[in-house]
């Protein structure tokens, strides 16, 4: 499983150079089910990951660029009349048929456009004129939020938002990175290098397996203790939703699989809980001097870690 | 170091602040003799078995004094090996030799549940213990025969008590009737033998651990001082007694024996405080003083002192008589007026002497559970210690592998060492570098082991426990050889909680 999954790593770094931590952490994700909001500025290689990553697991992929003019249809699809039969016709949207979706700038997209999709990516189906059609099995939604040139656009509100598993962002190469891409780039494509390493099936049967990954009551109860230490912080509005805290749980698992375990600990919480946590929590208006990311790392310092709390279960779930 | 020695020396300080509290020179002599009680059990314990659990004297005392020499010589103490209690580790040797030893069970710090389990083995032992009380009462008794028989001794003891007799009056407002004794008998014929008697009691009270026996003992003294006056804080002997005997009745206390002995000591306090007027004989002479001064008063008041000063205490009470009469001759009525309302305000209402009581009182019994409750907070914090251990032997791989890692995790807390919050895994990156070589990499592979044994449940392999236990021994060994004084204490401390 272990080597798979570094091979799907290998792949994609052939594009995406010097970011091996991110990548792992969209594999892991991957394999959580969940959908990841990359949150960036332009140019930095999200489609390109994107593609790269759907090429290497043998996804099929699709690209939805959203601006203020696509409608929910171009998304879910629309029925057609047929003159030939004098029937309607369903015509497929964007979601439909494809595993790995990603959405460009889904902020610069309605607010009614976001929210199908959000329901589509929530419920894995999609209804339309009171048909309900299935998607396929993987979906997998990778949306992109530009911070910069934000003017005229629609925020995700933080309902929508608390539906991402996670929330990373690439940031620029360092020097050594992008010397080589600029050198892999001079004569061709390193994209044509990428092989297709992984089936789709298999991506589906490790899902299965990360879910029957065992996370005990330690590791329960310290996920609890952090997402109500979180509720009761001063320095935040909102604190971590029980979908966070599901969401927490199943990101760990899916960190312990990609470490080759199979049962969680503290330290798998810790290293996915900035990703999971940072896009569900809103800090107070009156709060200046400090930042979600340093609101979580002073959770963690202060939450008894599981190891420290020291309760032996020594039973498997 | 026992912790009960710990607790000793903190009764001996309090015992002691006591008489320095008191100015009464009888009860000084009462808290002198408390203050030495006390350090029967302690001789007992040096001379004696270390351990209690055997019950009595069930070792010659030449063990003792030659035990760690012999110890050294006859291999009584071999290295540390995983696993081992803590509290068998030979402290003083260990630092001598720069590694872990550990006590042999057969050395005379024998382990506990060892003689608990064959109390048969150690019938030499009891026969010798029981030779000893027998040679110790039949002391007692000659002693006390000699004492009643010789009539020199005999006129000695008369004379002793007349001599204790006019220390008590001086104490307290007893008049006694002396014995008839000549002036300038010597009493220390019979002062030999009643320190013999007392001493041969203290012995066998020491030795035995009858909890009937010792309490008669322990009645007796109440008794005897009660019967000389006990004016506060004097009285405080009597809890301190109720405690000394409990602390040495036999383990464990049952709960009606403890009902018992509280009842008893609460009862014979009580007793003290109504039925004798030593106790509130500090009250009493404070009025006196101030009776006296008064009436000197109406007496300059009336120029009528005229009087010498042997003269003076029969005057005195002859005016106070006629004072509190009322009788006219004694002075005008504005004198009598002004010495009415300054006795009024000398004389309190009742309850305030009985809050007088009553507060010493609990303070009293609040200074005297206090030494002992650091104990019994260490007792929990010891069971729960000793439970840890007894895990690392378990039959579940996983409990035992927990068990020592956290052990380590003691370990290196109780120096300092600890990295709070953080995870164990993590520890290993900042370990203070103390360690030789490859520990972090060996504790970080513990640290694996530990996250399997706690959170996935699968079964764990022996060498596991193997490793954790090589990495237990090899972070006492660096602890205690790095460590300062003052870890050293920590150490010792925390130590205690394993014995």
């Amino acid at each position: 499983m272990r080597s798979q999954l570094d091979r799907v790593l290998r792949e994609t770094e052939k594009v995406i150079v010097g970011k091996r931590k991110v990548i792992g952490k969209i594999l892991a994700a991957l394999l959580a089910e969940g959908h990841i909001l990359l949150d960036d500025v332009p140019g930095v290689g999200k489609t390109t990951l994107a593609v790269a990553l759907s090429r290497a697991v043998g996804l099929s992929f699709r690209r939805v660029q959203f601006t203020p003019d696509v409608l929910p249809s171009d998304l879910v699809g629309f029925s057609m009349y047929d003159k030939a039969t004098g029937d309607f016709v369903y015509r497929p949207g964007a979601l439909c048929r494809a595993n790995l979706i990603l959405g460009d700038e889904i902020n610069r997209a309605s607010s009614k456009t976001q929210s199908a999709l959000l329901e589509a990516m929530e419920e894995r189906q999609v209804t339309v004129d009171g048909k309900t059609y299935p998607l396929e099995a993987p979906l997998i939604v990778m949306a992109t939020q530009n911070s910069v040139g934000a003017a005229g656009t629609q925020l995700l509100p933080y309902a929508q938002l608390d539906r991402f598993l996670v929330r990373l962002s690439l940031g620029y190469p360092d020097y050594e990175a992008q010397m080589t891409m600029l050198r892999d780039r001079q004569l061709g494509n390193p994209m044509d290098g990428v092989a297709c390493v992984m089936e789709k099936e298999e991506l589906l049967a490790m899902q299965q397996e990360v879910r029957s990954v065992a996370s005990g009551d330690a590791i329960l109860d310290y996920i609890t203790r952090l997402t109500m230490a979180s509720r009761e912080h001063a320095a935040l509005q909102l604190g971590i939703s029980p979908r966070g805290a599901l969401f927490l749980n199943r990101m760990a698992k899916a960190n312990a699989f990609a470490e080759g375990r199979d049962y969680v600990t503290g330290g798998d919480v810790q290293q996915v809980f900035a990703d999971v946590c940072a896009h569900r929590v809103l800090l107070k208006e009156t709060v200046r001097e400090t930042s979600v990311e340093q609101v979580l790392e002073e959770l963690l310092r202060k939450v008894e870690n599981p190891d420290r709390r020291g309760f032996f279960s020594g039973i498997r779930k | 170091m026992n912790r009960r020695w710990i607790g000793f020396a903190v009764w001996l300080l309090l015992t002691v602040c006591l008489y320095f509290f008191e100015n009464n020179a009888g009860t000084r002599i009462v808290m002198l003799c408390t203050m030495l009680i006390p350090l029967i059990p302690l001789c007992r314990q040096a001379f004696f078995s270390r351990d209690e659990a055997g019950g009595g004297i069930s070792r010659p005392p030449a063990v003792r004094v030659s035990g760690r020499r012999e110890m050294e010589e006859s291999g009584n103490v071999r290295a540390y090996a995983p696993g081992d209690p803590v509290g068998r580790i030979h402290w003083k040797l260990s630092v001598r030799k720069d590694e872990l030893l550990i006590r042999e069970t057969d050395g005379y710090g024998a382990a506990e549940e060892e003689t608990a389990e064959a109390p048969a083995e150690d019938g030499q032992g009891i026969k010798a213990e029981r030779r000893l009380v027998a040679g110790l009462v039949s002391g007692m008794l000659l002693c006390t025969a000699l004492l009643l028989l010789i009539p020199e001794a005999n006129r000695g003891a008369q004379a002793l008590c007349n001599r204790i007799f006019a220390e008590s009056e001086k104490a307290n407002a007893y008049v006694y009737d002396y014995f008839p004794v000549p002036e300038g008998q010597s009493c220390i014929l019979a002062a030999c033998l009643a320190g013999g008697a007392l001493s041969a009691l203290a012995a066998v009270a020491a030795a035995v651990r009858s909890g009937p026996l010792i309490l008669s003992v322990m009645a007796a003294c109440t008794l005897f001082q009660v019967c000389f006056g006990l004016p506060f804080p004097a009285w405080v002997n009597v809890p301190l007694y109720g405690l000394l005997s409990l602390r040495m009745m036999k383990r464990p206390w049952r709960r009606g024996s403890l009902l018992a002995c509280g009842a008893a000591v609460l009862l014979v306090s009580l007793l003290v405080l109504i039925l004798f007027p030593g106790a509130d004989a500090a009250t009493e002479a404070a009025s006196e003083a101030v009776r006296d001064r008064l009436s000197l008063m109406a007496q300059s008041v009336m120029d009528t002192v005229s009087e010498t000063r042997e003269g003076e205490t029969e005057t005195r009470h002859v005016h106070t008589r006629s004072l509190n009469a009322g009788e006219d001759e004694a002075g005008t009525d504005r004198v009598f007026r002004l010495v009415t309302v300054e006795e009024e305000q000398v004389s309190m209402p009742h309850w305030v002497n009985w809050l007088k009581a009553i507060l010493p009182a609990l303070l009293g019994i609040a200074l005297m559970i206090l030494p002992f409750a650091p104990f019994l907070l260490l007792n929990a914090r010891k069971r729960k210690a000793q439970e840890s251990r007894k895990a690392f032997l378990s039959g579940n791989v996983g409990e035992a592998v927990c068990a020592i890692f956290r052990a380590v995790i003691s370990w290196l807390d109780e120096t300092g060492h600890g990295r709070g919050n953080l995870l164990y895994r993590d520890w290993a990156d900042q370990l203070p570098d103390l360690f030789p070589d490859g520990y972090a990499a060996r504790f970080a592979r513990c640290a694996e082991d530990f996250e399997e044994a706690a959170y996935s449940g699968h079964p764990m392999r022996e060498d596991m426990r193997r490793r954790a236990l090589e990495l237990l021994r090899e972070t006492e060994t660096a602890l205690w050889k790095k460590a300062d004084w003052k870890q050293r204490f920590r150490l010792k401390y925390w130590k205690c909680l394993y014995e």
